[in-house]
């Protein structure tokens, strides 16, 4: 597609565990246009965060494409595929990831660093702009264990799109937040997607995160079983409970 | 990113802030390598200063220009014959000299009522020794009893084993020049403190009483002493010297870097006969005492070598555990855009801080045992004397050893660093991030 951000074809990807193959992915195909809002759902194992991890650039698929920004990722070299990361994609990890000796402040500003295109006036004015974005300017200064949970996927959110980057890959950014404040990242990330432009793919496996994205692919098994609307996929995930407990009931 | 970028320097400084437990164990086990380096350096330095300041007391001058009178060709006598006039083109082609000095120079028997030694005899002239009183520290008489013709200056552990005390009267046995055996007696004037090795076998007498022994007359000497003004134009100097006294007419021994006693053997195989004169510097004449400075400085050199290698095993294991317990923020940085060689510089620029605030803390905590050892002036057991070449511990750090000192241990804990920091570095970003610890 001419539009495409991120390009999949035919991609496999094989874990070894001393002699044993364990599959991840099984041949997924996937694109996925500049400003989406795209959710990867699916249950434990299915190959979310194996498939992020290969749009992130941070792995390499055993078999098939991966294109990201136009760039095919095999064929780039391991500085090449760093300096990808650092200008084209913004991470927000489940667990922040948030370097504990560093400030709020810094640890948004630390991509910049990497980048060196700033003076430090323009870096403080971004990285303030952004922490008031994310309503944690009062908290510049704090340390990240000052901080909750929330607090902190919001400076993750904050880092991940300082640099600005086409695409923000976020791995279960709800998963280890409580409901309240989960929902409140999402309509922040959304919020960003709709005022920047940039395209999120998120993985998760509650479908009331998935409800907000513009459209689902859904994996299982190391596959992609459709791309569909957020509806559809929540009825597919309800649809597959209720026929577990029916299942679970007519048992001896 | 590099080691110049201040935020390198921060996560470095901030780790290790973090880590503060490691951090004062690995800093205090550096700290006690760099003292332990400072101070040994400290001990070597004061044997070599002391040895410096009691050679060139007892037994050379800076420079000496002495020699060999051979009445035939197997015998030789450590003398030189018509030093007045000498001293005075010494005098007249030496801008640098500071003073000089005449010494006699002798071998003899000792002996009091109870026991006797071999010992070297220095035939001196008090009125004109400036340097002598500053160095020999009297237990008992003075100095200027040696303006008799029959004091004798003795060393406590010469006057122990000969069991005399001041007063006393002892008895010279030597052999002359001549080949005949003559005796002096003599007075003991004075006793004075140990000066290490060199005291064990130096006597002195007034040099009338040493021509006396010898049956030598007052136009004939041991060696001029010649003392500069600075030290370090010693082998300028005698060099010079050299070329001058041959220019003269002067007969001169080839250079030879020992001292004069050593030299007997080598003169007396040689066929010539008459005076020769002998260029030698304060070195030559204590080559025989430096190799125990060497072999102490080897000795301190290889011990801090094996610590700093027990301490760098050391600092890499800890390194290793750091780096496993921050390896997920290593996947982290590397997954936001950190390159590899970024990530190197972040741990090598940790390994050099903690190197460096170790050893800074070791150099001043060995200046400061240095200034303690020599304050409580610890009388060493008479064994460590004989080595020290003093009586007292002497620790004299410099300032190049202990530049020296932090440098070295600094630069080798970086470089063990270098080893973790490279395979953090290698790390995948997925293998780091999902990493469980």
């Amino acid at each position: 597609m001419a539009n495409s951000i991120v390009s999949i074809r035919e991609v496999v990807k094989e874990y070894h565990l001393g002699q044993t193959v364990v599959p991840a992915l099984r041949g997924v195909n996937l694109e996925v246009e500049r400003g989406e809002f795209l959710s990867i759902a699916g249950p434990s194992g299915s190959g979310k965060t194996t498939l992020l991890n290969l749009i992130g650039c941070v792995d390499t698929a055993t078999r098939g494409i991966v294109e990201v920004a136009g760039k095919d990722t095999a064929k780039l070299s391991e500085r090449a595929l760093t300096s990808l990361r650092l200008d084209t994609i913004g991470f927000i990890f489940q667990s922040f990831n948030l370097v504990s000796v560093l400030t709020v402040f810094q640890n948004v500003e630390f991509p910049l660093l990497l980048q060196n295109r700033l003076g430090a006036n323009e870096r403080k004015a971004r990285v303030m702009q952004l922490l008031e974005q994310v309503g944690l300017a009062t908290h510049a200064k704090h340390r990240p264990n000052e901080l909750s949970g929330g607090q902190r996927q919001r400076v993750a959110v904050a880092r991940a799109l300082v640099t600005e980057p086409l695409i923000v890959l976020a791995d279960e950014p709800t998963a280890n937040l409580d409901s309240k404040t989960g929902q409140a990242i999402i309509d922040l990330m959304r919020s960003l997607n709709q005022q920047k432009g940039t395209t999120f793919i998120f993985s998760t496996h509650d479908f009331k995160v998935m409800e907000h994205a513009n459209a689902v692919v859904r994996l299982a098994d190391g596959k992609v079983l459709a791309r569909e609307t957020p509806q559809e996929a929540v009825q597919h995930v309800l649809g597959r409970r209720e026929a577990a407990a029916e299942a679970s009931v007519g048992a001896p | 990113m590099n080691v110049f970028s201040p935020m390198v320097w921060l996560l470095a400084f901030r780790s290790l802030l973090q880590h503060r437990l490691f951090t004062s164990v690995l800093a205090a086990a550096i700290a006690f390598v760099t003292a332990s380096l400072v101070a040994v350096t400290g001990i070597s330095n004061g044997m070599r200063q002391t040895l410096l300041v009691s050679a060139t007391t007892m037994m050379s001058g800076h420079v000496n220009v002495a020699g060999f009178y051979k009445s035939s060709a197997s015998s030789s006598a450590p003398v030189v014959t018509g030093y007045k006039q000498l001293r005075e083109l010494v005098t007249q082609e030496l801008p640098e000299l500071d003073y000089m000095v005449q010494r006699g120079r002798g071998w003899a028997k000792l002996i009091s009522d109870t026991g006797s030694i071999q010992v070297g005899i220095g035939g001196i002239d008090i009125e004109r020794e400036p340097g002598f009183r500053k160095v020999v520290i009297l237990k008992d008489g003075t100095l200027d009893g040696l303006r008799q013709p029959d004091g004798v200056l003795l060393f406590e552990e010469q006057a122990n084993k000969l069991g005399v005390k001041v007063g006393d009267r002892l008895t010279y046995v030597a052999s002359t020049f001549k080949g005949t055996n003559n005796t002096l007696d003599v007075t003991v004037v004075a006793i004075a403190t140990n000066i290490g090795m060199l005291s064990s076998w130096n006597t002195f007498i007034n040099d009338q009483g040493l021509r006396r022994l010898y049956q030598l007359n007052d136009e004939t000497t041991g060696a001029l002493q010649v003392y500069l003004k600075d030290i370090t134009q010693v082998n300028a100097v005698a060099e010079r010297l050299r070329k001058v006294l041959g220019a003269r007419g002067y007969e001169l021994l080839d250079a030879n870097p020992v001292a004069f006693w050593q030299k007997f053997d080598a003169v007396n195989r040689e066929s010539w006969t008459g005076q020769k004169l002998d260029i030698t510097t304060w070195e030559d004449e204590t080559s025989f005492v430096k190799w125990f400075i060497t072999l102490f400085t080897l000795l301190a050199s290889l011990v801090t070598f094996l610590l700093v290698v027990v301490i760098g095993v050391g600092i890499m294991n800890v390194m290793w555990i750091t780096i496993r317990e921050r390896t997920r923020e290593i996947g982290t940085l590397r997954a936001v855009g950190m390159q590899r060689s970024s990530v190197l510089s972040m741990f090598v620029t940790e390994g050099f801080l903690l190197g460096l605030i170790g050893t800074v803390a070791g150099g001043i905590l060995g200046l400061v045992l240095s200034a303690l050892l020599n304050s409580a002036q610890l009388v060493l057991p008479r064994g460590l004397q004989f080595i020290f070449l003093s009586e007292k511990l002497v620790v004299t750090p410099s300032a190049g050893w202990f530049v020296f000192a932090i440098v070295f241990i600094t630069t080798t804990i970086t470089l063990v660093s270098l080893v973790p920091s490279w395979l953090a570095a290698r790390m995948k970003p997925v293998t780091a991030m999902s990493h469980v610890g």
